[in-house]
């Protein structure tokens, strides 16, 4: 695996000058971070914490005020650091004057593609993020989700090699979140660095290898997921057809076992999500057809 | 899929697909709509004489076509001049304020690149409705100029003047129709607006109010069309008895380097209008001061755009 980084992020600070040259307010504090390629991270924190500041040093959209940010060891001010990257922004708009195809294809010209390549490639896109029907539509009569899906097939026309995504499923229904979270883990499975921020933590459990927690702009808190949430001391077991006489005996053994407590007992639960899904997926009978077949 | 290891500093290619993007934004806001009352106005003068008018005994036809060409050409350069600068104010703020620069950004383009393109984006407008206004300009002076001649023709017969003298009248007339100076004049108020664009987009780098954008470059607009008077006034004080203080100077000599004059294009398109000739020399005088402001606009605005944080 190669040495370089994907993403490198070594002690960034940046400072905003406050409104009449008031006070500077510090969004990022000495931040340091890095992804290795082929990885999925998710940087989270609370609104506020300098996520998407961080972001967008990485991007050269802001200059930070010390510390360096690289993308695949480019400094990430220059423009070449941006060949192999695509971005989604929170609440991305586009040219609504647009169609979709029109979109994808605008954004493949700027990054140097063109002709049977890029033909080929805007209608690989559109089919990818479900939009092959809109296509000849213009963005302005298009709804948050679609606009978002856009927003991922224009970050994906240069088949990139990184992929920066900031709040990809904010303000989009659990349908449309399944999708994208289902496209970056296939993104992930072609080896293709993603790198989220969201405060929609149970999505970043699903999908993320290594997480960061920012808050007040520092990086509190980084590691591997599953370092990161494991309750080391405490073991979890489900059993099912457990008969009551089976788990009596289960609550003896650990009251006679030392230094073992029982913490909780009960039914799992499945996630709010997977049950709207299971309710919403299957096609909705009229209730006057229902009564006719009574 | 393979991309370029090292991006250019300036790609004229990037260039074209932005400018080509930002004329499809204009058109699609349907901003050619204008062309429409003014493409009225040019062939209704066909049809309304000067209200003094009374035949070529009290107007000569040659103030009438005049008449004709200074109404249009100020048309043309009003609206053109107009949304030259309404144009340019409003494409970056709205690119900013719709987070689509972001996304332009965070591809390899060169914020050069997407100054220039915008830029170049609402030149293109400008000239493709100048050009539309410019034929119809030529075809109704056309009919006006072919209307006063025969005119003048009955008259001079009926006066029993020889043919040579009344070839020599209409040959006169002629001279003020649609002719190669109208298309000088034409060409003026064009670089006029090319350069009201350019400080349009210096402005709109740094300014955070579209209205400010807009207000400031009529502003500019004014302080260049008259600062060559102002100038002359401050400089020229001595020949009436005030000799002109230091403060004086400097503030004359500052507003000369920080506006653009427009004294040259003024000159050349009054020049079209009463079809006096234009020498080659001030035509080429005009292509410099226009690619120098154009120019000079420009980088200032790349400079200030560098460091813009979004």
């Amino acid at each position: 695996m190669s040495d370089v980084a994907a993403v490198e992020v070594h002690q960034l600070v940046k400072d905003f000058k406050g409104p009449f040259r008031g006070k500077e307010v510090r969004a990022v504090d000495e931040v340091s971070l890095r992804i290795a390629p082929g990885e999925v991270y998710g940087l989270i924190g609370p609104n506020g914490s300098g996520k998407s500041t961080t972001m967008k040093a990485v991007l050269g959209l802001v200059r930070p005020t010390s510390g360096r940010c690289s993308i695949f060891g480019r400094d990430s001010l220059k423009v070449d650091s941006r060949n192999d990257v695509g971005f989604l922004p929170e609440n991305p708009y586009f040219y609504k004057h647009l169609t979709a195809a029109e979109t994808v294809r605008f954004y493949g010209k700027l990054c140097g593609m063109r002709g049977r390549d890029l033909r080929n490639r805007v209608e690989e896109m559109l089919e990818l993020v479900g939009l092959q029907d809109a296509r000849d539509r213009r963005l302005r009569g298009f709804s948050k989700g679609m606009l978002q899906r856009i927003g991922l097939a224009q970050a994906l026309v240069q088949d990139p090699q990184l992929v920066i995504l900031d709040e990809p499923t904010a303000g989009v229904d659990p349908a449309g979140s399944r999708q994208i979270r289902d496209l970056i883990l296939e993104l992930k499975s072609r080896g293709i660095t993603v790198f989220l921020c969201s405060h929609l933590l149970e999505q970043v459990q699903e999908i993320c290898d290594r997480v960061g927690i920012m808050h007040e702009g520092a990086l509190v808190n980084e590691g591997r997921l599953d370092d990161l949430i494991s309750m080391h001391d405490r073991t979890e077991i489900v059993l099912e057809n457990a008969s009551e006489e089976l788990l009596d005996q289960i609550r003896t053994l650990v009251d006679v076992t030392h230094d073992v407590n029982l913490i909780s007992e009960g039914n799992p639960r499945t996630t709010l999500e997977s049950l709207f899904l299971k309710e919403t997926s299957n096609k909705r009978v009229p209730k006057v057809r229902q009564r006719l077949s009574k | 899929m393979s991309s370029p290891s090292k991006t250019s500093f300036f790609s004229p290619r990037r260039v074209l697909i932005i400018a080509s993007s930002t004329v499809t934004q204009l058109v699609r806001m349907k901003v050619f709509y204008f062309l429409a009352p003014i493409a009225l106005l040019f062939v209704g003068l066909q049809f309304f004489d000067n209200i003094f008018y009374e035949g070529p005994e009290t107007m000569v036809p040659e103030q009438q076509l005049r008449m004709h060409k200074n109404i249009c050409l100020g048309t043309m350069m009003f609206f053109t001049s107009l949304f030259a600068i309404i144009f340019t104010a409003l494409l970056i703020p709205s690119d900013i304020e719709d987070r689509t620069l972001y996304t332009i950004l965070s591809k390899p383009v060169p914020r050069l690149d997407y100054l220039v393109g915008k830029l170049l984006g609402v030149i293109s407008v400008l000239f493709i409705a100048m050009l539309v206004m410019d034929l119809l300009l030529v075809v109704t002076l056309h009919y006006r100029t072919a209307a006063i001649s025969a005119n003048l023709g009955h008259y001079l017969t009926e006066m029993g003047l020889p043919k040579t003298e009344i070839a020599r009248g209409q040959a006169e007339v002629a001279k003020h129709g649609p002719t190669i100076l109208l298309q000088y004049g034409v060409l003026a108020h064009f670089s006029k607006a090319c350069v009201l664009a350019a400080v349009a987009l210096l402005i709109s780098t740094f300014s955070t109010s579209t209205l400010f954008t807009i207000a400031s470059g009529f502003m500019i607009w004014i302080i260049g069309s008259f600062q060559s008077i102002a100038r002359d006034g401050i400089f020229n004080a001595a020949d009436f008895g005030e000799a002109p203080g230091l403060a004086d100077r400097i503030l004359g000599t500052l507003i000369s380097l920080v506006f653009p004059d427009f004294q040259l294009f003024e000159a050349i398109a009054d020049a079209s209008a009463r079809a006096q000739e234009i020498l080659v020399d001030d035509m080429m005088k005009l292509g410099g001061l226009t690619l120098l402001y154009v120019g000079i606009y420009t980088v200032l605005s790349w400079f200030v755009f560098s460091d813009k944080e979004f």
